[in-house]
């Protein structure tokens, strides 16, 4: 017991004294989540939130500005803000810096032109089909509105909103210009069973959805876990370099010569780094959900799943811890093990979909993404916020990542006992 | 004298390697004496060394050790055998008793004897006012003695020392002898490589000449001196290993 309790202290006193590496596994981090999020929020909303933000300024003096709002509001694709005391140079601020991902400005004019281009239609109808004397036809303007957007909407996602306008402009349109042809031909009002077909009887599309729809985290589900264990993983720096200089220094050969067992040792490292592991977790969890709300991004909400966080963050841990071992001992000086270390583990992140989602990635990459030990940590811990932790979406990853530390350890052990060391 | 260990045939072969670093090495070390091993560098010292404290393993032979005429298991033996290697092995960034609290307690010592044993051996060589400071600012010559201590805090039977004065003051290294005489008068058997000659000299009850993994000469040192007409160890080297470099790349 003494013994444990001793090892341990001495890798604990080892940890504190190595000031860059502590810096490197709990400040780089918190910086990092906090940076990182606030810069990705905006591009995660408009990936993941269903609804679009739309500044609409209705300056219309008639009555189809507001049935185009009525209709844009029904289609439930947008969030609109009502703005009535905007000028057409404030709506253009508006948007261009970033306050609503898209605009959309109504002319005071936008009925009376509307009617116009209506009756001007039917009129040439009427004509063309010898129901009118009068063969020549007043041409009407198009009505005008103004159309604005955030230059981070890619453009085939601003094209699909625009397609969305004109639809509704459509259907507005013939809706009038079939009422100006029944004045024409002398009815007051177009009659219900026409108004009813024109709003209901269009071809239904119905939407099929895949049966394993992958689930898209926002800024906080995606940022907070992933540079968790980025930081997790560049303990490699710390304990990476421990390892080399207990090998450099003779201190391996010296414990040969003693009566206790290697595993004292490799255990004591491991527990300690286990522990740091964890309180990277608990001190970056902890800060995302105290702090992220003052700084208006999403909150982050565990799920209730308590022993299905507990196995990510072991596992996610233990796999860290043993990747760094592995580093550790088959490097040969402590340049080897650092430069190596934060390179493979930046390279990791990478394509693991650390920096950038796995799931804007092409296909190869989401491939490649496989090798990655920081993707099936952060995949794991997906299934933690975006499935509420259910083990069936969690024993893979894990699998996975237990497969990884395991091969780790054992050449660890194998290059340590082939050299002679243990 | 009673034999404290016994070494037969003793062959070391490193994997990959061509050459044997021990070719049948058979000696006796006797229970309380200082025994040196001297040789050029490559001879098989450290090797040898290596075997006895159970760092390697032999390729070939046996070696034994008998603890009050008793034979131990050679599993057995670590915790009466005590190493002090060439190398400083210790923690820089811990202090003085820091590191003898970790190695004693992988020694099983109890944190009561640690304490008592530390404070003793501090004492002895001279490391009570900085037992308390980080060993990245000790001398070389401190390290030396405090590598020394942590060798010694179990009380072994045998203590092996690979160049245990390599690269320190005179200060330091009359320190270290005299300690090590010390415990020998104790009871402490010795066994002991040094490049320092006239050090060795002094120090050694009976020597064993190693060369290309092979014992060259084994007794003790006026009958060896006078057997091969050296005036001194260095001569007595010179003569039996010869003025080629060893050196290895």
């Amino acid at each position: 017991m003494y013994k444990s309790f001793v090892s341990i202290k001495k890798e604990l006193l080892l940890l504190v004294n190595d000031k860059t590496g502590l810096a490197l596994m709990f400040v780089m981090p918190l910086l990092l989540v906090l940076i990182i999020t606030v810069i990705q929020d905006s591009a995660f909303k408009v990936v993941n939130e269903n609804k679009i933000s739309m500044l609409v300024v209705n300056k219309d003096e008639g009555a189809e500005g507001a049935t185009l709002v009525e209709l844009l509001a029904a289609s439930g694709m947008f969030d609109l803000r009502l703005e009535e005391d905007c000028s057409f140079a404030d709506f253009q601020e508006s948007v261009a810096s970033g306050k609503t991902l898209t605009g959309l400005y109504l002319r005071e004019d936008f009925s009376s032109r509307f009617g116009e281009h209506a009756a001007g239609l039917s009129a040439m109808i009427m004509g063309e089909a010898g129901f009118s004397e009068t063969l020549a036809v007043v041409e009407s303007e198009a009505p005008s509105v103004y159309f604005m957007n955030d230059p981070v909407l890619q453009d085939n996602y601003v094209l699909s909103v625009v397609n969305m306008l004109n639809t509704h402009l459509n259907v507005m349109e013939v809706s009038r210009m079939l009422e100006s042809l029944y004045a024409e031909l002398g009815f007051e009002e177009l009659p219900a069973s026409v108004k009813e077909a024109l709003g209901n009887n269009r071809i239904q599309i119905e939407r099929v959805l895949p049966k394993n729809q992958r689930l898209i985290p926002n800024s906080t589900q995606h940022n907070v876990p992933a540079w968790t264990i980025f930081a997790m993983f560049f303990m490699v720096i710390s304990l990476g370099s421990n390892l080399v200089l207990e090998k450099a220094t003779g201190s391996f050969l010296r414990l040969k010569s003693m009566p206790s067992s290697f595993w004292w040792v490799m255990l004591s490292k491991q527990l300690v780094f286990m522990g740091v592991g964890i309180l990277q977790v608990v001190f970056v969890f902890g800060v995302a959900m105290l702090l992220f709300p003052f700084l208006k991004l999403p909150p982050l909400i565990l799920p209730n799943n308590v022993p299905g966080i507990l196995a990510v963050v072991l596992v996610s841990v233990f796999s860290a811890v043993s990747y760094a071992l592995m580093l550790g001992a088959l490097s040969r000086t402590q340049e080897q093990s650092n430069g190596f270390g934060a390179i493979s583990i930046i390279i990791f992140a990478a394509i693991g979909g650390v920096w950038v989602p796995t799931f804007v990635m092409p296909e190869y990459m989401k491939l490649l993404s496989m090798v990655s030990p920081l993707n099936w940590s952060l995949e794991a811990f997906y299934a933690l916020f975006l499935r509420g932790g259910a083990w069936t979406e969690l024993w893979l990853p894990l699998g996975i990542l237990l497969v990884f530390s395991f091969i780790c350890q054992l050449i660890t052990f194998m290059h340590l006992h082939r050299n002679r060391l243990i | 004298m009673q034999t404290l260990i016994s070494i037969e045939g003793l062959t070391k072969r490193y994997p990959k390697s061509d050459e044997f670093s021990l070719k049948g090495v058979s000696l006796s070390i006797r229970q309380g004496e200082r025994f040196g091993i001297f040789g050029p560098n490559g001879a098989g010292k450290t090797t040898l060394i290596s075997i006895l404290c159970q760092i390697l393993t032999a390729t070939e032979g046996r070696v034994r050790y008998f603890i009050k005429d008793r034979e131990v298991s050679f599993s057995d033996i670590k915790q009466h055998i005590g190493f002090v290697p060439q190398d400083l092995a210790l923690y820089e960034g811990l202090t003085a008793f820091q590191n003898v609290e970790y190695f004693g307690a992988l020694f099983n010592l109890s944190a009561k004897r640690i304490r008592e044993r530390a404070a003793h051996l501090f004492d002895l060589l001279g490391l009570s006012q900085v037992a308390n400071k980080p060993v990245k600012t000790f001398s070389g010559g401190m390290k030396r003695r405090l590598n020394l201590i942590v060798g010694v805090m179990h009380e072994p039977g045998v203590l092996f020392l690979d160049e245990p004065t390599v690269g320190v003051d005179i200060q330091s290294r009359t320190a270290i002898l005299d300690f090590l005489n010390a415990l020998n008068r104790e009871g402490t058997s010795i066994v002991y490589t040094s490049h320092h000659l006239d050090e060795a000299e002094r120090f050694c009850d009976r020597i064993a000449v190693i060369d290309r993994g092979q014992i060259i000469a084994l007794d003790e040192i006026g009958p060896l001196l006078r057997q091969h007409a050296a005036a001194d160890l260095t001569q007595l080297l010179i003569k039996l290993t010869g003025k080629e470099f060893r050196d290895h790349v």
